[in-house]
């Protein structure tokens, strides 16, 4: 399984292939860390910044944010918020899923009710 | 099947043909002057927020869990469209009721599709939807007015203020003639196209004095188009219908928690933003001749005068500058929300 340093370094090396604005210093001051920090966080010798340089991250490489976070061994916190809200629904829900193939996860659809008009 | 997608009604029918769906989202706009001119296509301005009645069931009035469908919010005398110009080349009919009141007929709500006269829409010929059918070529535009009040379009047609909001159903195309009508031709789904960024708009058990009906405003220069294909050629057996309610601003934060959007734009502020109109029309289609109890309704501001009121702020007349063509069939759909 590809590390988070490995993907975003792969990432924002693409990019940066049709895009000079991509190089970790210019990465990192738009992100808002030091260009050192991204260089490690690349090279997978420290761990993956914050929640919210993750997401900031994310958005720079337009990569999804949930999936990035993931990889940082996180979950962003709407997430977290809804899974401490109801916790016995959500654990039972994922547990019921995980092993499902995708195309049967992504079955699962929200229907809007219609009711009595 | 509707899904709720990003604000969006998502219908979709995977029983009839994998390509069969449709997007509906209501979109904030500018009310236009409810005088005596008629008016270009306002702009976008974004996308009202929608909600599952569902996940506040605790907190809509009782007749909303009823009916069903889901929630936005509106400012009272706020203006919307709805929008169909995301949705793939696969047709629908399309019925859209305010209150009830189909809103190309005037008619009674009623389940099915008809014609002589067509009470419905053709999506995706038709790209969007502003107001009430009142002549062939004009509308009335949607505005948003308190249910009771007896400015909206449902009170006067039926002396009764009891549903408000929007109603919708969709019927798709039959599989077999989608198939022989379309199955060589490209697919053109449409991008809805980015939004203008507008500048910045209790307690449980809210009545239904929160709710909003549909009046009519001033005269916009808009066709629904005659339906192209066979009667026949739409699938009855199958269809999907939602109940959009329309929450005052109050109502929204109330049952929501959430601020609704800001609260519209003037005249004035449109005007100082540059922000353009526009001019849609088709070559060689027909469109459906008004509506002969929609033609006889009160305008809001009409109505108003009767009852001594003055229910729209702002209604001075607009000279629009800059009004953009659009052509039928170029890039459909996707400048009138375009970026500015």
């Amino acid at each position: 399984m590809t590390s988070f340093g490995d993907y975003i370094r792969a990432s924002r090396e693409a990019l940066k292939q049709s895009d000079t604005t991509f190089s970790v210093r210019q990465v990192a001051m738009r992100i808002g860390v030091e260009p050192s920090f991204l260089s490690k966080v690349e090279r997978n010798e420290v761990a993956p910044p914050s929640e919210e340089k993750v997401v900031s991250l994310a958005r720079e490489l337009s990569e999804d944010p949930d999936v990035l976070l993931a990889m940082a061994g996180k979950v962003s916190s709407d997430l977290k918020a809804a899974i401490m809200k109801r916790p016995e629904l959500f654990a039972s829900l994922i547990r019921e899923l995980k092993d499902l193939p995708d195309r049967a996860v992504l079955r699962l659809v929200r229907e809007v009710r219609d009711g009595k008009w | 099947m509707i899904e709720l997608k990003r604000n969006e009604l998502v219908f979709s029918f995977p029983e009839v043909h994998e390509e069969a769906n449709m997007h509906v989202h209501f979109q904030r706009t500018l009310r236009i002057p409810d005088d005596d001119g008629t008016y270009p296509l306002p702009a976008g301005l974004g996308k009202f927020p929608v909600r599952h009645v569902d996940d506040y069931s605790d907190d809509v009035p009782d007749d909303w869990m009823q009916h069903g469908g889901v929630m936005l919010p509106m400012y009272q005398s706020e203006a919307l469209w709805l929008n169909f110009s995301g949705s793939g080349q696969y047709p629908f009919a399309l019925k859209v009721a305010a209150g009830k009141i189909d809103a190309v007929t005037g008619h009674s709500w009623s389940n099915g599709l008809n014609r002589g006269p067509q009470d419905y829409v053709v999506v995706p010929e038709q790209p969007w939807l502003d107001g009430y059918c009142v002549k062939k070529g004009i509308i009335r535009q949607f505005v948003a007015m308190p249910l009771g009040s007896g400015y909206s379009v449902e009170e006067q047609v039926t002396g009764e203020a009891e549903f408000g909001g929007i109603q919708v159903i969709a019927y798709p195309m039959r599989r077999e003639i989608y198939e022989e009508r379309f199955r060589h031709q490209p697919d053109m789904i449409m991008s809805p196209g980015t939004l203008f960024g507008a500048p910045a708009a209790v307690q449980s058990r809210v009545t239904g004095e929160f709710s909003m009906g549909l009046g009519a405003g001033g005269c916009m220069k808009q066709q629904i188009y005659n339906d192209p294909y066979d009667f026949s050629d739409w699938d009855v057996e199958h269809s999907s219908r939602c109940f959009v309610h329309i929450a005052n601003s109050l109502a929204w934060r109330a049952i929501t928690g959430d601020t609704p959007p800001t609260t519209p734009l003037t005249a004035r502020e449109y005007k100082k933003h540059g922000i353009p109109w526009f001019d849609y029309y088709s070559e060689g289609d027909t469109a459906v001749p008004g509506s002969g109890v929609l033609g006889k309704i009160k305008s809001i501001a009409r109505r108003g005068k009767e009852k001594g009121d003055v229910p729209l702020p702002e209604n001075e007349p607009i000279q629009p500058k800059r009004v953009v063509k659009l052509r039928r069939n170029l890039r459909r759909g996707q400048v009138r929300e375009g970026s500015f």
